[in-house]
């Protein structure tokens, strides 16, 4: 079973790494979030941006947000690997050997939750060259990244288990678009959600990407931990693992 | 004691689907493949060649039946039946990002195997990929990729070997080599091959028995000479025009069995030889527009059986057909 899961794992980072493609878009996509979005309050006041976002630089405020949402990204395009198996025949090759499908799940979801990681470093070297300090301890550092790390492996098991089941290729891609557009914008990850009407504050209060921004936001803004958050996330981990776990050992198939 | 049986069926069947748009693409079907033998499985597309592969790998969940791959249940068991087989798919399916080395070391990952790598050095030498083992196999050509798949397929040492027409799509040297593949992997190896195929001429050539599948249903087996002594006759296939009554066929000596399908027969005779000045004495040549004479073959069988031939199913495979439908175009 390890000998299994450790094969499908590398395989899922070892096409990442030898794709130059896929790696540079994974990599260029949230540091143009960061150019493009970070810059679209350039020519605001500091004075406005200070009252809207508790700091003179939109882009330290965006970062751990930006982040957050990229999790999402990853989650939605780890799930793709999946139906880009089935259509070119390779999960069959997989499910005609003694692998189980809970261990294709696993090795899936910890493989995009493992690509989503990749993105960290780069975005706050890109942040620091947008004149972002950070001032993080290391408990502060490993406790961000943990709390990224659950939300990728909560978003992938999500897309995985909408993907698991389908022998359509189309469909779990539109699916996946269905959930990832409210998840991103009814979060607290691009605007501070108490400018946000009733009904979507109320999905940004329980929406892990909100979890993650502002547990994020709150080690690069210096403003009180809020801990519960990261343990909000673990469990958000936890239960889309074990609701993907359950749908792919039941509903995962190729025809 | 007689070893028990590579492969096993009783009463199998496969529905896709419920209610009335349902198929049934395996009708209780009833096999018994013995341990190191090539057994060919021939039949038109959509025979349920491929489903029958598909239940007994364990892709696809049989809806009736018993089945035993190995010694092993393929239903209870189904692990224990994929650590025991090998699959070599009718589309070459490898992850083309990585080397031959690379796909092989996959396998032996999803095979839980240790110390597979002399195996595999092996395989690569017995199949003359080892100078380009390190390369990706996205660069291979087509009998690279099969032998590559052949050799995945052989890695950890299985009792049975499914192969799914494998040699549909290759150009005629890279499927006789495949047919000496086969052929040679069996002898070296030992291990039972379960072929599916529509060319006849494969399942003559590369298999010990054959099993003829016609919508879902196996409708003979035997060895291939066993099969062809079943039709103790010639068939001459006949397109005549309008007006030829089926007495002026059926009446004549020596004529078994007479089909038919509009204006297109079937005559099963004793001998062709003797049957055609007959034929051409009873019925005016302009009232003939076709006619072609077959001794017993594998395609006899079949068409002895269903009346049909194997690709008559699919028109442009049925060349002379589709010239004379292109010819009465133009008229």
């Amino acid at each position: 079973m390890r000998s299994q899961f450790w094969g499908l794992y590398v395989r899922e980072i070892l096409r990442t790494f030898r794709n130059p493609f896929v790696l540079l878009i994974t990599v260029v996509q949230p540091f143009m979030w960061l150019a493009f979005f970070g810059s679209s309050f350039g020519n605001v006041s500091p004075i406005y941006l200070k009252g809207l976002f508790g700091t003179t630089n939109y882009i330290e405020f965006l970062l751990p947000g930006v982040l957050s949402t990229s999790m999402l990204s990853v989650g939605m395009f780890g799930s793709m690997s999946t139906i880009q198996d089935k259509r070119f025949g390779f999960m069959k090759r997989i499910l005609i050997t003694p692998t189980s499908k809970e261990i294709i799940f696993l090795s899936k979801a910890l493989g995009s939750a493992t690509r989503g990681l990749v993105q960290i470093p780069v975005m706050v070297v890109a942040a620091v060259a947008f004149g972002v300090s950070f001032g993080l301890s290391p408990l502060e550092w490993a406790a961000w990244i943990a709390g990224l790390f659950c939300l990728a492996i909560g978003f992938s098991s999500l897309f995985l288990a909408v993907t698991a089941p389908s022998t359509d290729w189309q469909t779990p891609g539109v699916v996946s678009n269905f959930i990832t557009m409210p998840l991103m914008f009814a979060s607290a990850s691009l605007f501070s959600s108490s400018q946000f009407p009733a009904w979507m504050q109320a999905i940004s209060d329980v929406n892990p990407i909100t979890f993650s921004a502002l547990l994020g936001r709150s080690f690069v803004l210096g403003r009180p931990i809020p801990w519960e958050y990261l343990g909000y996330l673990g469990i958000f981990a936890v239960g889309m693992l074990a609701i993907g776990y359950y749908v792919s050992a039941r509903w995962l198939r190729v025809e | 004691m007689t070893d028990p049986p590579a492969i096993e069926l009783r009463g199998l069947s496969k529905r896709y689907g419920t209610g009335d748009g349902s198929v049934l693409a395996l009708d209780r079907v009833n096999l018994s493949i013995a341990k190191g033998t090539v057994f060919g499985l021939l039949g038109p597309n959509g025979a349920g060649k491929t489903t029958l592969i598909k239940v007994l790998t364990g892709i696809s969940e049989i809806t009736d039946g018993e089945g035993s791959v190995a010694g092993f249940d393929i239903r209870r068991q189904s692990l224990e039946v994929r650590a025991r087989i090998g699959w070599v798919a009718a589309e070459v399916i490898l992850d083309d990002d990585f080397s031959g080395w690379e796909n092989l070391w996959l396998q032996a990952k999803l095979q839980s195997l240790t110390g597979w790598e002399d195996r595999a050095h092996q395989l690569l030498d017995y199949f003359s990929l080892a100078d380009r083992a390190q390369d990706k196999v996205g660069h291979y050509s087509t009998g690279m990729r099969k032998k590559l798949e052949i050799a995945l397929a052989l890695l950890h040492q299985p009792s049975v070997i499914f192969m799914d027409e494998p040699t549909i799509g290759l150009d005629v040297g890279t499927r006789r080599m495949l047919w000496d593949i086969v052929t040679g992997i069996h002898r070296e190896f030992g291990v039972t091959v379960l072929l599916t195929t529509h060319y006849i001429e494969e399942a003559d050539a590369l298999c010990d028995r054959v099993a003829i599948i016609d919508e879902g249903r196996i409708i003979a087996e035997g060895s291939p000479s066993e099969l062809k002594a079943r039709v103790k006759a010639d068939l001459v296939e006949l397109e005549t025009s309008d007006g030829v009554d089926v007495r002026a066929l059926s009446d004549l000596p020596g004529v078994q069995e007479v089909r038919s399908q509009g204006n297109e027969w079937v005559v099963r005779v004793a001998s062709s030889e003797e049957f055609l000045p007959r034929l051409f004495a009873r019925v005016p040549t302009d009232h003939i527009r076709r006619i072609s004479v077959e001794k017993p073959s594998l395609e006899t069988v079949f068409l002895d059986l269903t009346g049909r031939r194997i690709g008559q199913d699919e028109p442009m495979r049925d060349v002379r057909k589709f010239y004379m439908q292109m010819r009465r175009a133009r008229q």
